[in-house]
């Protein structure tokens, strides 16, 4: 009785002596995270139950209930047609992104002269990232491809597609500019995700004479796995953070309108923030599974 | 067959090459189309059509923008030493803080750690623009505001930066943790010695994104610090451009404030995505 006492109090101190290493390593991000994002998300799912109203004193919040979200979905014109717009491009968009990077990744694997200069000049894009220099381009409107209105596409994609159909396509087609210029990041994980393949694996699978095409899908794309899955989030989170994403436009317009207010565009944000979790909870989930099938 | 195929290949490889020369070129095109016009004069940057290139370069647009400066009350090396300062601090930060942490989610247990992973990536989703009150009032709140940390502290905790590190440590294998531990190796020289190295291609994205944030965030200048010899420069040229909007000669001067903005991303960029390359291949990094 008491040596198996002993013993138990033993292995939690081993563990608990296990486990602080780690707290260790991971305390002084914990703190940062707590104070500046967990707490903050927190305080704007409170606000988005209430109004806010800026007095001389400080803000005084009243509890509105589910109020705010109600006029998001009941009243805001707006908003549900923006929402539903922008996802249909994002579906389509996304995978673009990701079979466009990963295509060239793999291309910019290979060994050939200059390939140094070519991967520098992939990843420049990763520069724009904060999208000053982007948003300068639109302005000037070097951003859109004058090919699409010139030569009537518009028509052919709606004939193609459906009408209901064209507008997202065409978004898409307008912003080929922009796959291109969003795959920085995601051609540099790819790339990244690849040096961890090691290169005697290739070679033993080549002296047992499978194919180029056959060592690509019993090696290369199992071991990538991971990375395609963590690109795919990485293009998820991007492309709905994005500050000059149309619902990001919204809500940072309602938050200081005298009318809406921050509990108005908080409970905007809250709802955007749902769905999008939703569909990236459905992300990681196929790609933990394919990971464990694989 | 075989001199067809390899025939056949080098005539890919051609090809590819050809195609990826066609997209390396658009990808400069933004950053030609910088250069050329922050030295457009006057006429050029009205031009409708507007034009990619300029046909008569000039400084006249730097020697605006050095003039609209100089009578002003803080000089603009002092925006330009708070840029430094802050950016300096902040990459160090963030490299060190997010490999800790990532280090401690890939490779330890410990309670909560399903916890904390989810918390990542719900918080992945939050744009700053939708924190931007509650972390005011936490910035004020701490004690913090007019002081460089008010600069710094925000960035520290950056979710985007552990959730791409997590993935990469997580690749390097146990054993080789466990080997170098029956060696006699701490924690410490664990981390600093095989964690870090192996994961040089990830940290350096991470440190290439992080600079690019903090070097252009003009959101802790205008909402927490009121002290104008503490602002940094990014603001300082927004105040600038939003001053000169509708003069004519304020868009020579965005134009050449856009350059200068871009410039330091450039050559950080260029410093750090030689690491980015550098292989794990020969380490022996996989089982």
């Amino acid at each position: 009785m008491a040596a198996t006492g002993t013993s138990r109090r033993g292995r939690s101190l081993y563990r608990w002596k296990e486990y602080s290493v780690g707290y260790m390593f991971l305390l002084p991000w914990t703190i940062g995270f707590a104070v500046f994002m967990a707490f903050p998300i927190g305080w704007s799912l409170f606000i988005s139950f209430h109004t806010v109203a800026f007095k001389a004193e400080g803000m005084e919040y009243t509890f509105v209930g589910i109020e705010n979200y109600r006029r998001v979905l009941a009243e805001d014109s707006e908003y549900s047609v923006k929402l539903l717009l922008y996802f249909q491009e994002v579906v389509i968009m996304i995978p673009l992104i990701i079979l466009f990077s990963f295509l060239v990744s793999i291309l910019l694997n290979q060994r050939f002269r200059g390939r140094m200069l070519f991967r520098a000049l992939f990843f420049l894009p990763v520069i724009f990232a904060t999208g000053q220099v982007l948003m300068e381009l639109f302005r000037q409107g070097q951003g859109d491809l004058p090919f699409i209105s010139q030569y009537g596409l518009e028509e052919i994609v709606a004939s193609a597609v459906g009408v209901q159909f064209a507008a997202p396509v065409l978004g898409v087609l307008s912003k080929a500019v922009i796959i291109l210029w969003y795959s920085g990041v995601q051609i540099l994980i790819f790339i990244a995700g690849f040096q961890t393949i090691p290169g005697s694996i290739y070679e033993a699978i080549r002296i047992d004479g499978a194919s180029p095409w056959e060592s690509f899908w019993k090696i290369t794309l199992p071991a990538m796995k991971p990375f395609i899955g963590l690109c795919t989030l990485y293009t998820f989170v991007d492309m709905f953070t994005f500050p000059f994403n149309p619902i990001m436009e919204l809500v940072s317009k309602h938050m200081f309108l005298q009318k809406t207010g921050y509990g108005y565009s908080s409970a905007m944000a809250w709802l955007y923030f749902a769905v999008v979790l939703v569909m990236m909870l459905t992300v990681i989930w196929f790609t933990s599974r394919s990971r464990k099938s694989g | 067959m075989h001199v067809m195929t390899t025939r056949k290949v080098r005539l890919g490889r051609l090809s590819l090459l050809i195609a990826l020369t066609g997209l390396a070129l658009f990808m400069m095109l933004p950053i030609v189309f910088l250069f050329n016009h922050a030295f457009k004069p006057l006429n050029e940057l009205f031009l409708f059509p507007p034009r990619f290139l300029v046909s008569n370069p000039t400084a006249q647009n730097f020697e605006r923008l050095w003039n609209a400066t100089s009578d002003d009350l803080v000089p603009f090396t002092r925006y330009l030493f708070n840029s430094v300062i802050v950016v300096s601090t902040t990459l160090v930060a963030v490299v060190v803080v997010s490999s800790m942490a990532a280090y401690a989610l890939a490779k330890f247990k410990f309670h909560f750690r399903s916890v904390i992973m989810s918390l990542i990536y719900v918080s992945l989703m939050f744009a700053a623009e939708t924190v931007q009150i509650p972390r005011y009032l936490i910035i004020s709140g701490i004690g913090v505001s007019d002081t460089y940390f008010a600069h710094i502290l925000p960035f520290i905790a950056a979710p985007v930066s552990v959730f791409l590190l997590i993935q990469f440590i997580g690749q390097i294998p146990d054993s080789l943790l466990e080997a170098a531990k029956i060696d006699g190796a701490t924690e410490w020289t664990m981390f600093m010695r095989i964690v870090v190295p192996l994961a040089a291609p990830a940290i350096s994205t991470v440190a290439i994104l992080t600079f690019q944030a903090v070097w252009g965030d003009t959101e802790a200048s205008t909402l927490y610090i009121h002290e104008e010899t503490l602002k940094t420069l990014p603001y300082y040229i927004q105040t600038l451009s939003q001053a000169t909007q509708n003069a004519v000669s304020g868009q020579g001067m965005i134009a050449a404030a856009g350059l200068m903005m871009f410039v330091p991303n450039l050559i950080v960029f260029l410093l750090f995505q030689n690491r980015v390359m550098e292989t794990m291949v020969n380490s022996g990094i996989k089982e």
